[in-house]
């Protein structure tokens, strides 16, 4: 056993490391080509899509101006707002309650986020359509709240569930990972509750509740199955509109607006790393905080 | 739910309201829009379609939903979705294992960021726009087709659209990502001087990969395969683009229910089948893995001079 010479092992050893080095890297290509051929194609000066029809900018130039897509894109980017907005603060709070809180509720908590996490997307769509037909009110065609069509209020809420529950757990993981000595050294210094929580709490939880907005905004433009179930007509977001075009056909519009979204996207990423970063994290800490909410 | 009130543990505070009261928000928001109506959808299982323009009815309930929707063409669909849904898990942890062990063990601390980061990228162009990029790549005229034509390799367009081939590829694609981070961080956590003690002590590094990585990286594995199979299981989208009729997914059938043939009462059984069979399954690798754990726990016990209890 130990006769191998060192040479020996030192060559096994590189073996492997270069076959994981390969495979990674094979990975990479795997994750990236489709996103690559989308970008090529947004470029395809022809009328259909998947027919390459020389180089050009026709599909930003009636993409940018088409009214259905316009309409769409501003329909997803309202409703990923409203979803990030409520997520977070009902995501927010719940993560407070289990980290500090701990009480019986929290397995049975933690068990119903769990749950919704995993519960596929098309039970929640066909639940949500069920309910909003069944409650009506603000949910249906009927009555009308100034400012806020029922469709994008069905969208709201239908987006929120998930998010909901992804800011609930990474706002958790975030203050579990916290000793709470800080908050009882403010305490014990006679700082009100009120000052406790904005001065003491709030920074420290401030990167997780920022990671989890961008992941429920990022959720909620990339939902299809439930957006498709719940939307109304004349708010259809962007995924229900790619959709419905794969029915008849697809037009090079479709890569070239998803080309500049996946561009804004990026810019917005980059500019939460920045704010994570500028808060002290590590680079390793800003890219965990942002995809696993560690 | 009664709850009792919170007994102060420490002296200096006092808090009257239930513990839970800051989650009350978010309970209220899932109890009335998640619980109750996925309740619902159990509920109008049990329902019928009075006639063509409604939807549901409910005032006699019965179980013949559920014989409809376990009749011979649906049962062929639900096991077809579970054939690809348990393949695409498994190549996901396939593909997916040794990407997160290299990222989490090879590369060094400064990179591992910013290459983890790389990985969500293409989860930021949206789901169904990710598809039609393997759509664009598959199809007879596309440029992997044009390419293999131009090497010679190939002398007619390939024809892999609208094949189980192209589904499986796309759903192995669609849900990489949530395989790769849970794998992650469970790889990450390993603290490397286990391994290291491992090789001290003798351990080949095969035995020091399945003794010692594996079993502590067990947690991001379950995780992973949860976080993948169960939404595979209900998605159609990535079959509806890349497979057509070749890959009708379970969850296509629920949809055509609702938005086409208008039978909610078929639709939601579908549903409740559809759930029933995710649920199933995880519970039946759950005790697979259970079974499996203990007699290795049982042939690999190692009795220590002063036994030590493990609370676990």
């Amino acid at each position: 056993m130990s006769a191998v010479p060192a040479a020996g092992l030192r060559r096994r050893r590189d073996r492997v490391a270069v076959a994981l080095r390969v495979w990674s890297i094979a990975v990479y290509v795997f994750l990236f080509l489709p996103i690559l051929v989308i970008v090529v194609y947004s470029f395809n000066q022809g009328r259909v899509l998947l027919a390459w029809n020389g180089f050009g900018l026709e599909g930003y130039r009636t993409g940018i101006a088409d009214n259905v897509i316009v309409d769409a894109i501003k329909t997803s980017i309202a409703v990923a707002a409203g979803t990030a907005v409520i997520a977070t603060i009902l995501g927010s709070f719940a993560g407070i309650a289990l980290a500090r809180r701990k009480g019986r509720w929290t397995p049975i908590f933690l068990l119903l986020v769990f749950i919704i996490l995993v519960t596929p997307e098309i039970v929640d769509a066909i639940a949500l359509l069920i309910w909003y037909v069944r409650i009506g009110g603000p949910f249906g065609p009927d009555v009308t709240i100034p400012a806020v069509s029922y469709g994008i209020l069905r969208l709201w809420v239908g987006h929120s569930l998930f998010a909901t529950a992804v800011v609930t757990l990474i706002v958790r993981a975030r203050l579990e990972g916290l000793e709470e000595s800080l908050e009882e050294a403010a305490a014990d210094l006679y700082a009100p509750p009120g000052r406790r929580f904005r001065q003491i709490t709030l920074p420290l939880m401030l990167p997780a509740v920022l990671a989890g907005a961008l992941l429920s905004f990022s959720f909620s433009l990339d939902d299809t199955i439930i957006s498709s179930f719940v939307s109304a007509a004349g708010a259809s977001p962007w995924p229900v509109v790619v959709f419905s075009s794969l029915r008849s056909v697809l037009r090079p519009e479709i890569a070239s607006v998803s080309t500049l979204l996946l561009l804004l996207t990026l810019f917005a990423i980059a500019c939460v790393a920045l704010v994570l970063r500028r808060g002290g994290q590590s680079g390793e800490e800003v890219a965990k905080t942002m995809t696993v909410g560690g | 739910m009664a709850q009792r009130v919170a007994e102060s543990e420490r002296g200096s505070r006092r808090i009257r309201a239930p513990r839970f009261v800051m989650a009350l928000p978010a309970w209220i928001w899932f109890a009335f829009f998640f619980t109750i109506p996925v309740l619902w959808i159990a509920y109008y299982s049990f329902g019928y379609k009075p006639n063509i323009f409604s939807t549901i009815a409910t005032d006699k309930l019965t179980f013949d939903r559920y014989s409809e929707a376990l009749s011979p063409e649906f049962l062929h669909v639900f096991k077809q979705t579970l054939q690809i849904s348990l393949l695409g898990t498994l190549l996901t942890l396939l593909i997916g294992f040794p990407f997160a062990y290299w990222l989490a063990t090879r590369v060094a601390e400064r990179w591992r960021g910013v290459l983890l980061g790389l990985v969500i990228v293409p989860f930021f162009v949206n789901f169904l726009v990710r598809t039609v990029g393997w759509l664009i790549l598959l199809s007879p005229g596309g440029p992997l087709s044009t390419l293999l034509l131009r090497w010679g390799i190939r002398d007619q367009p390939i024809h892999l659209l609208q094949t189980r081939g192209a589904v499986q590829l796309g759903v192995v694609y669609n849900y990489l990502a949530l395989m790769i981070f849970p794998l992650f961080v469970a790889l990450d956590r390993l603290d490397p001087a286990l391994r290291e003690a491992s090789k001290d002590l003798g351990a080949s590094r095969w035995r020091t990969f399945r003794q010692v990585t594996l079993p502590l990286a067990a947690p991001g594995i379950v995780a992973g395969l949860l976080l993948v199979f169960i939404p595979l299981t209900g998605d159609y989208i990535t079959a509806a683009v890349l497979g057509g009729a070749k890959g009708n997914m379970a969850g296509a059938l629920v949809a055509s229910q609702f938005t086409t043939a208008q039978n909610w009462a078929l639709g939601a059984a579908q549903a409740v089948i559809l759930i029933i069979m995710i649920l199933g399954t995880v519970a039946l690798f759950a005790l697979l893995g259970l079974a499996i754990r203990t007699t290795a726990r049982r042939t690999r016990r190692i009795t220590l001079p002063a036994p030590i209890e493990r609370a676990t």
